[in-house]
């Protein structure tokens, strides 16, 4: 029997739901809360409210790979320097939590892996710490500047950067159709290996949307966006501007070579499930623990992820 | 007020400040039948639905013992309820002028197709009947769609 390629996607994608995974997601979110508090009773006045970022906020998270970060916008005046304030934070963190998680300096955030619990489960938080741009107008402008470690994400030799998160999340706030492709881009690479980072996937679907006419069921808009991958990144003036300030690109993240490999796996990709329906099974595989409980007798039922819009038929008749 | 569908292990809550307001707009149609949608949003383990609106057609057709609706000119409605709310288009509700709260044959097709539709994402949607007579509303049943059945909450 032929494989519908659209229904095939609507139930990787279902079994990809974080309600699936409900009682660990209330974990990290227990724990992103202790952390908040004690971050707000250690730093008093000399910060303004962290606030929660990452795929969970975004709704782009997939129930094999998600993160809960929180953000801390720290004031001007609070440290000398962004080193100083991203040295205070995690030894501050390191004496909080260092019994019961491992404690790591990131490029630009401090990760807490929370101890295996007694269920098996894993909880691990980034913590971004960011100072405002201009002395007390972080509540209107939202500028921060991070600090940025061992910097190989941008070319430049930059020891930080300045951004907008809160701009980065509104850029991607009630873009249903995108979050399902950038979703299913994100379970390839997790399947599949790739290192291409989440945010550059999240930046290009989204300029795919806007660019290029990318309509029909999902396996069409799919097909769509990794077309417009395919032949957008090899062109050496392509731009993926951060919403959070437009001075950064992130295709610079991207080397050539790293260029033309996407390109080419994006062209193989295409190929091989356009010549043979059955290969989208391995590049975009359902989620085995969650295949079953797709026809559970019990709850209501959503078709495809939480994370469209549900629209009544045109016309109906009522007796 | 919460009430439970066994068959799915599922409740619903609907404020009766809100099933007074619906009450009241179908009765003001007596003796024709009318209708319109509801929006709801489910909790996180998609086990309970709080009904938290209803939107009327812009067109429609009424009779006694029929009632057709429109949902042209209201996707963007439907769309931007899901955006900034995140509440979901959940199901219908219509009257039925001195009569049961007892669907009929053309009200089952109906959800069967609303439920086979490609731009509705919920499996399950509801159906709310209201008997009503001229001044006041008599009974009303919520139904779950569930495989080409409608059973009841109690």
């Amino acid at each position: 029997m032929s494989l519908k390629k659209q229904e095939y996607l609507s139930n990787v994608l279902s079994t990809h739901r974080m309600s699936h995974v409900e009682e660990l997601v209330n974990k990290f979110k227990a724990k992103r809360d202790e952390v908040k508090t004690t971050l707000q009773d250690k730093y008093g006045s000399d910060i303004y409210s962290p606030f929660d970022s990452g795929s969970f906020k975004k709704h782009t998270a997939i129930n094999i790979k998600f993160d809960l970060d929180i953000v801390v916008p720290f004031k001007r005046n609070s440290f000398d320097t962004l080193e100083k304030m991203f040295d205070d934070l995690y030894e501050y963190l390191e004496a909080e939590f260092g019994d019961v998680a491992e404690v790591r300096k990131q490029k630009v955030s401090i990760g807490l892996l929370f101890k295996t619990d007694d269920d098996g489960d894993d909880v691990n938080l980034d913590v971004v710490p960011g100072r405002e741009f201009n002395q007390d107008q972080y509540s209107e402008d939202r500028k921060l500047n991070l600090h940025l470690r061992n910097n190989t994400i941008f070319t430049s030799d930059s020891t930080y950067i300045q951004t907008n998160i809160q701009e980065q999340i509104e850029h991607i706030n009630g873009k249903s159709d995108e979050r399902m492709v950038i979703r299913l881009l994100k379970i390839w690479k997790h399947y599949n290996n790739e290192d291409f980072k989440s945010f550059l996937i999240e930046l290009i679907t989204i300029k795919a949307f806007k660019k290029d006419d990318i309509s029909g069921n999902l396996w069409e808009k799919l097909e769509g966006v990794m077309n417009y991958i395919k032949e957008n990144v090899i062109k050496e003036d392509f731009k993926l501007k951060d919403p959070g300030n437009s001075n950064n690109n992130v295709m610079d993240t991207l080397d050539n070579a790293e260029r033309t490999n996407l390109s080419n796996r994006m062209e193989t990709l295409i190929d091989r499930i356009n010549n043979n329906a059955q290969n989208i099974k391995s590049y975009f595989p359902l989620n085995d623990d969650f295949e079953d409980e797709e026809s559970s007798s019990e709850g209501y039922g959503i078709k495809i992820g939480s994370g469209i819009a549900s629209t009544p038929p045109s016309t109906e008749r009522f007796g | 007020m919460k009430i439970k569908n066994h068959t799915r292990k599922v409740e619903l809550n609907i404020d009766e400040n809100l099933l007074e307001d619906i009450a009241s707009i179908g009765i003001k149609h007596y003796p024709n039948e009318f209708g319109g949608f509801l929006i709801g949003e489910y909790s996180n383990n998609f086990k309970n639905l709080n009904i938290t609106d209803f939107i009327l057609p812009n067109s429609y057709k009424g009779s006694p013992y029929l009632f057709e609706r429109s949902a042209l000119g209201l996707e963007e409605k439907f769309e931007n309820i899901f955006k900034e709310k995140g509440n979901y288009y959940i199901g219908e509700w219509h009257t039925h002028p001195s009569s049961s709260t007892k669907f009929s044959k053309t009200d089952l097709d109906a959800m069967i197709n609303i439920a086979n539709c490609e731009t509705v994402t919920i499996k399950n949607p509801i159906l709310l009947i209201l008997s009503v007579s001229k001044t006041t509303l008599n009974h009303y049943t919520f139904y779950i769609y569930d495989d080409k059945k409608l059973t009841p909450y109690e």
